[in-house]
């Protein structure tokens, strides 16, 4: 009964659709959903818009040692670095990014700059959205990536001679 | 030497006695590492990192200091050999600090490299490192002691290879450390060679220090711009808003004559083309001040000028003055357009050597010129004058050792006591001005003797050491500008005597010789051809004007009683360097092109910002008359290539541009073809058909065809085109060149810079001023041990 | 003055003329002084060294290599002239002979060089005296005046036609110079570092020239084998190894001092007879038999025979005669830790394996003896240890290794007893101010 057959399987199948038809929805409900990211989840691991970390002195990890614009394979980090002086400490050692871009435009979001850096300067965060109408918007630079500083420290704060000197932590100028 | 035959790794391997094995290993292919061994250098045996397994030896051995024997088995991979090495480099970097990500040697450091092939992946100590802050010893050197590793390598370079001893070893044990010749600094010739010889990022050049990373830039092997040698200079250029900038000079690439050898000039004194005073836009004078202008407006204003001036006065009231420092081509292309273009040959140059007589004293003679390559292997050598270790460092470098690594004799005549001396066999005094006397009493001339003795010679010192140079073979004899004329004659005629001898006439700046090769005389075109008379040239380049021209002081005469009434300056700075009155040339419509804003292009009506050697391509001709390829590394935005100008002027004359630039020539080959394959084919497709005169010449601003013309015409210039483009240094010979004509003495000035000056570009270098040796009194001469 | 010991089993030769002043050259002349070299003088140079070979007189330096044989490897014709050296750098911890034989016999010294170089050929001779030594080279130094005066020394020595010069030099204070390339770099007044080798100092030593350098001891034996013969020299000591030693016992005996005793003497009749015995009712843990740079015996291995081939068999080496003995109450880690930072402070810096494995070593062992170790540290102290070993640029890279590869491996319990933070188990107290010492 080559008919029945038929009619029992779009039976079958059909319970499976209506069977879901009242189970409640599991699509993510961005952008309307609540929170800071409106509904937005996220895996760990997710490779968002890069994160320029700080070190526990809230200087800057990165040297400047271009492994990541070496090792990146769609040429979309630019770097220029500079010496750090006693009087100008910008990074931990001896050399700073004085300017740290990367072209979103570019970018795959491979994650390859992250596994180069020696000094986990370099990190993917959450960000996602990054669409924007004018593509030079999506050239960011170092300001607009790095984290910020310990709360203990005030937030967006240059660490200088200065500082330890005991004058008052300086607005940090660049970019903000 | 007699072959030996040994056996490595299972390999046969056969060498000359005398071999080392690491360098036997290397001939087939086999790599035994090393940190302190160095060829040409003395051996240490410091390092351990070399330690093979010979048969019959209880230990290993260190591949470095064996010397091959007949049936030697050697094992140069095995596990307790590459246990070894791992070792090795376990308790190296016990101590190294690996901060590769800032390190300037990070991406080139030997320790590096060996880590990788050799060495393990994790420490096993756990004690803090021994740290020392990092020192600077001068403004081009710094020192990083934890990073150093000890291989000696610095300190032997510094001495035995450049003589000057600065460098030594303080402490001992773990607390050994190199130290600079004046506790916390150094005194000494600056030339850098320790950094580059540094395996690791010990020692750093200060001009490149935490500039950019070694893949970041475009590395490119040219000719450094400065004295007469012609060494290979790898100058390293990153991208900038001005263009290229050239932000290092090394000598990553060996494979010019200097080989390791780089002065400070070399290597530092790039930097003027980076200077803020560089001009970057033509600038006309209107109303008595240089104001900006275009290109266009430039080239049109002059080439109406110079039009009507020739149309007018005559060819002979235009000057034209050409360059010591811009290429074969560029000086070629100018002395072809005084002639066909302007029709004058008031054509000169800063000269610094005769070498119209040293043209005529060779003609018909073959082989008789010495490359600089020649210098490092001759059996003896004669120095007559000049101070190499100042004005000709890698000629000093050649010498100093050939006499060390091959037991040359050196034989030195100076009226002062120069730093050659102490690798001299024999070293004479002579009193100030007595070089051409010198000369002459060694063509045979016996009553010269007189004037060459001294306190500290007599005469039969005199006589035997003739004798004993008659007795040499194959002697080079190198001499300075202060032998000329008949003087330089009687020399050649005494050197003729001796087998297999050979002649240097050392001149001063990059492309001296080139200038003087390609005709920037009143009266010789190129190849020493005189004006008055026929030549190829006189066939190819139509009519040209027949008499002799005006000689730089010619020209300032004419100048000044109102019969020239243009000036054409190419790269060259007559007032400044040769003492010129800067109102010499005031009632004279002056084009000058240069870099900068010189004593003589302030006074120019046109002044065009020109590119220097650096970014442009050509070939240069060094002192000995090594022909090498110039490659562009370095652009600055704004200026252009003396050559483009010459032609750009020649155009807005209204000239039919290809009479000059021969285009449009060779044959038709398929350029789509060519192109359009695989980069690297289409590239080599390139070079095999420029090699071959092949290459269609399409620019009328391409030196390629210039080179055509010259390789074709210009005597001893026919040289191998594929060795050239390889980057060899191809010898041109003279013996086949014009008869030169007899020149003024007083019309050659020698440039006498030092080793920390270099003309207008040592102006405008801040690396050379920065060295405490280029304005305070000299260090006194250190033992050599 | 050191004052002397003595035991009935000494067998008198190099110290025969100890304590009878024979400093002062007419009291030498009048213990048989200058009798040798005049007897040298009347034969021909290759009887002289087929008399020392003979001998079986075997270097004194540690090495133990036949002198007759290094003698004969000196080329007859020698465009540059040849030198004879005397290495009287003493350095080595646990030995403290030469400077008895400075002190009471030093003309046995300048007759031993003057021999050396008759059978050489060579015209002069240089004294190399320990930087520390500087007292004894004021000693030497009359000795050599003396000798001038008498004409012993200087033009037509003894009337013989012959000349011969000696000159002393005087160290800065370098182990490493005790080595004989790193001792002549030293006396051309260049860093003390080793030279590479081949050439062989025999062909090309000092100044370039073929040179011939032997132990102040191996060159003071050498007068008496003159005057005594060969034959009775070599029978003293058992086959291949003739003679007599200096040994100096020192550490936990109850009479440490330089005993002259025949090779081959028992290694333990020496520490229990001649030595006394371990004072305080203790009892023996281990014996480094010959300098601080030979691995230790424990107190099994200690019946032996002290020449250099039986001491060789049992995996140590007779070295330059210096027995430390370590009783049960010492602590082994700090006993190599003493010894590492000797070789730490000694090495020349020259290559990796000396320079960086000799203060990891220290470094490790001064974290280890005061409590901070891990077991890993053991075997990595071992591992480095023995990828120093023969992998250097001269023997004291070796002298650093093997000891300490002889204290992990025979007292490897007595490391893991300082494991876990655990302070040293021999230390009674005041562990902080010796580390606090140490870490000088």
């Amino acid at each position: 009964m080559p008919v029945l057959k038929n009619i029992a399987a779009i039976a079958k199948g059909m319970s499976i659709t209506f069977m879901e038809m009242f189970q409640p929805t599991t699509v993510e409900n961005y952008p309307d959903g609540k929170g800071p990211l409106r509904g937005a989840r996220f895996e760990a691991r997710f490779r968002g818009a890069h994160v320029l970390q700080r070190d526990e002195n809230g200087l800057e990890k990165c040297v400047a040692c271009f492994l990541c614009a070496a090792n990146c394979p769609s040429n979309c980090i630019y770097i220029e670095a500079a010496d750090n002086t006693a009087e100008h400490r910008v990074s931990g050692a001896e050399r700073y990014a004085k300017v740290y871009n990367i072209d979103y435009n570019r970018c795959i979001f491979c994650g390859y700059c992250v596994e180069a850096c020696p000094t986990d300067a370099i990190t993917h965060g959450h960000g996602f959205e990054l669409a924007t109408f004018n593509a030079s918007n999506l050239v960011y630079r170092k300001e607009q990536m790095l984290a910020s500083r310990p709360a203990h420290m005030g937030a967006n704060v240059v660490f200088n001679q200065a500082d330890v000197d005991g004058g008052a932590p300086k607005e940090m100028v660049a970019g903000s | 030497m007699a072959d030996v035959t040994l056996t490595v790794d299972g390999k046969k391997v056969t060498a000359p006695a005398g071999t080392l094995l690491i360098e036997a290993c290397k001939t087939v292919g086999i790599e035994v590492p090393s940190f302190c061994y160095y060829p040409n250098l003395s051996l240490q045996g410091a390092c351990r990192m070399c330690l093979v397994k010979i048969e019959k030896m209880p230990k290993l051995q260190t591949a470095c200091t064996t010397v091959i024997s007949e049936g030697m088995i050697v094992t140069s991979d095995s596990e307790e050999i590459k246990q070894a090495r791992k070792s090795m480099l376990e308790m190296l970097l016990g101590n190294h600090p690996l901060d590769c990500p800032v390190c300037d040697a990070g991406g080139e450091c030997e320790l590096q490299d060996m880590t990788f092939s050799y060495g393990a992946a994790e420490s096993k100590f756990m004690e803090a490192k021994n740290h020392k802050d990092e020192q600077q010893w001068s403004p081009v050197v710094f020192f990083d002691r934890p990073r150093c590793i000890l291989c000696y390598r610095c300190v032997r370079v510094c001495g035995e290879g450049m003589d000057v001893w600065a460098l030594g070893v303080q402490n001992r044990g773990v607390s050994s450390i190199i130290a600079p010749n004046k506790e916390d600094h150094l005194e000494c010739e600056e030339c850098g060679m320790c950094i580059d010889i540094c395996p690791v990022g010990a020692l750093t050049s200060g001009a490149y220090r935490y500039k950019t990373r070694p893949w970041e830039m475009k590395h490119v092997g040219t000719i450094c711009t400065h004295c007469g040698d012609g060494c290979k200079t790898t100058l390293g250029v990153r991208r900038a808003d001005t263009g290229m900038e050239i932000v290092r000079g090394d000598n990553r690439d060996k494979s010019g004559t200097n080989g390791d050898f780089l002065c400070i000039k070399g290597r530092y004194a790039f930097d003027f083309a980076n200077h803020e005073e560089r001009l970057t836009q033509p600038l006309i004078r209107k109303e008595g001040k240089l104001t900006p202008a275009t290109w266009e407006e430039a080239f049109q204003l002059i080439g109406k000028k110079f039009a009507e001036v020739r149309d007018r006065d005559g060819g002979s009231a235009i000057g034209v003055i050409g360059s010591t420092r811009t290429t074969n081509e560029e000086s070629y292309l100018l002395s072809k357009f005084a002639r066909m273009v302007l029709k004058t040959n008031n054509v000169d140059h800063h000269r610094t050597a005769d070498f119209p007589a040293f043209a005529a004293a060779l003609r018909g003679k073959a082989d008789a010129t010495a490359s600089m390559a020649d210098v490092f292997t001759a059996p003896a050598i004669l120095l007559i004058g000049n101070d190499p270790t100042e004005q000709h460092p890698l000629l000093a470098w050649q010498i100093r050792n050939n006499v060390r690594l091959h037991r040359s004799r050196l034989y030195v005549i100076n009226s002062q006591a120069i730093k050659l001396r102490r690798q001299a066999t024999n070293f004479m005094q002579i009193p100030a001005g007595a070089e051409g006397k010198v000369a002459a009493f060694l063509a045979g001339d016996d009553a010269a003797a007189d004037a060459i003795i001294n306190s500290s010679s007599t005469k039969d010192q005199w006589n035997s050491l003739r004798d004993t140079l008659r007795g040499e073979q194959n002697l080079v004899i190198a001499f300075g500008s202060e032998i000329l004329g008949s003087d330089l004659s009687s020399l050649v005629t005494f050197g003729s005597a001796i087998a297999g001898a050979k002649f240097v006439c050392l001149a001063d700046y990059a492309n001296s010789r080139g200038a003087a090769d390609m005709g920037l005389y009143p009266d010789l075109l190129p190849g020493y051809h005189p004006i008055s008379g026929s030549s190829e040239f006189h066939t190819e380049w139509g009519e040209i004007p027949q008499a002799a021209g005006l000689d730089l002081s010619g020209m300032v005469e004419a100048a000044s009683t109102n019969k020239l009434k243009a000036l054409y300056v190419v790269g060259s700075n007559p007032i400044g360097r040769l003492k010129i009155d800067s109102f010499a040339f005031s009632n004279s419509f002056v084009v000058v092109q240069d870099m900068f804003l010189t004593e003589t292009a302030v006074v120019a009506d046109v002044a065009l910002p020109a590119a220097n050697a650096y970014e442009k391509s050509g070939t240069f001709t060094n002192t000995c008359g090594d022909l090498q390829l110039v490659k562009k590394a370095g652009e600055v935005t704004g200026t252009k290539a003396d050559f483009e100008m010459i032609v750009r002027i020649a155009d807005a004359m209204g000239f039919d541009v290809r009479k000059l630039v021969p285009i449009g020539g060779g044959t038709h080959a398929d350029m789509g073809q060519s192109r359009g394959a695989q980069s690297g084919e289409a590239d080599r497709h390139a070079v095999w058909l420029e090699a071959h005169g092949l290459e269609p010449k399409l620019s009328p601003f391409d030196p390629m065809a210039i080179l055509d013309e010259i390789q074709r015409l210009v005597p001893g210039y026919d040289v191998s085109r594929m060795n050239l483009l390889a980057g060899n240094s191809q010898h041109t010979s003279l013996a086949k060149a014009g008869p030169g004509v007899a020149h003024r003495p007083e019309s050659i000035s020698p440039a006498n810079d030092t080793l920390f000056s270099s003309g207008t570009l040592g102006h405008y270098s801040r690396a050379l001023k920065s060295v405490m040796e280029s304005h305070e009194v000299k260090p006194a001469e250190v033992a050599a041990d | 003055m050191a004052s002397l010991v003595s035991h009935p089993d000494e067998v008198k030769v190099v110290t025969r003329r100890f304590g009878l002043g024979a400093t002062n050259i007419d009291r030498y002349l009048e213990l048989d002084g200058y009798k040798a070299v005049q007897k040298a003088l009347g034969m021909d140079a290759d009887a002289i060294i087929n008399e020392v070979k003979n001998s079986g007189l075997r270097g004194r330096g540690g090495a133990g290599f036949s002198t007759g044989m290094k003698w004969s490897f000196v080329p007859k014709q020698s465009a540059k002239p040849k030198y004879v050296l005397c290495n009287g750098d003493e350095s080595e911890p646990g030995t403290c002979k030469d400077r008895l034989i400075f002190e009471h016999d030093p003309h046995a010294v300048i007759e031993g060089v003057m021999i050396g170089g008759l059978a050489v050929g060579a015209r002069s001779g240089y004294i190399y005296i320990r930087g520390e030594y500087r007292y004894l080279s004021i000693i030497m130094q009359k000795a050599i005046r003396d000798a001038y005066a008498k004409g012993f020394l200087g033009k037509n020595i003894f009337g013989s036609g012959r000349d011969f010069d000696i000159y002393w030099h005087g160290g800065a204070g370098a182990y490493e110079v005790g080595e004989e390339s790193a001792l002549m770099e030293s006396l051309e007044g260049k860093r003390g570092i080793p030279r590479i080798r081949p050439p062989f100092p025999a062909v090309v030593g000092l100044w370039g020239g073929p040179t011939v350098i032997n132990n102040a001891e191996t060159l003071a034996s050498v007068p008496h084998i003159m005057l005594g013969g060969a034959e009775w020299y070599a029978k003293i000591g058992p086959p291949k190894n003739g003679g007599t030693r200096l040994f100096c016992l020192s550490g936990n005996v109850a009479k440490p001092g330089v005993y002259e005793l025949p090779m081959g003497y028992s290694l333990k009749k020496m520490i229990y007879e001649v030595g006394g015995g371990i004072p305080n009712g203790r009892s023996l843990k281990a014996v480094v038999p010959g300098g601080s740079s030979t691995p230790c015996l424990t107190a099994d291995e200690i019946d032996i025979n002290m020449d250099f081939d039986s001491v060789a068999k049992a995996g140590s080496m007779l070295g330059s005669g210096g027995v430390v003995v370590l009783d049960d109450q010492q602590c082994i880690v700090k006993f190599a830790l003493r010894t590492m930072k000797f070789y730490q402070h000694e090495s020349c810096g020259w290559c990796i394996p000396c320079r960086e494995g000799t203060d990891w070593l220290k470094k490790t062992l001064i974290r280890f003896h005061s409590g901070g170790g891990v077991k890993k540290d053991i075997d990595n102290m071992q591992y480095l240890s023995e990828n120093m070993l023969g992998r250097t640029f001269c023997p004291l890279g070796d002298a650093a290794a093997m000891p300490t590869i002889a204290f992990v491996k025979k007292f490897r319990k007595e490391f893991e007893d300082h494991l876990d933070g655990r302070p040293c188990p021999y230390e009674k107290a005041g562990v902080a101010e010796e580390m606090e010492a140490l870490s000088h």
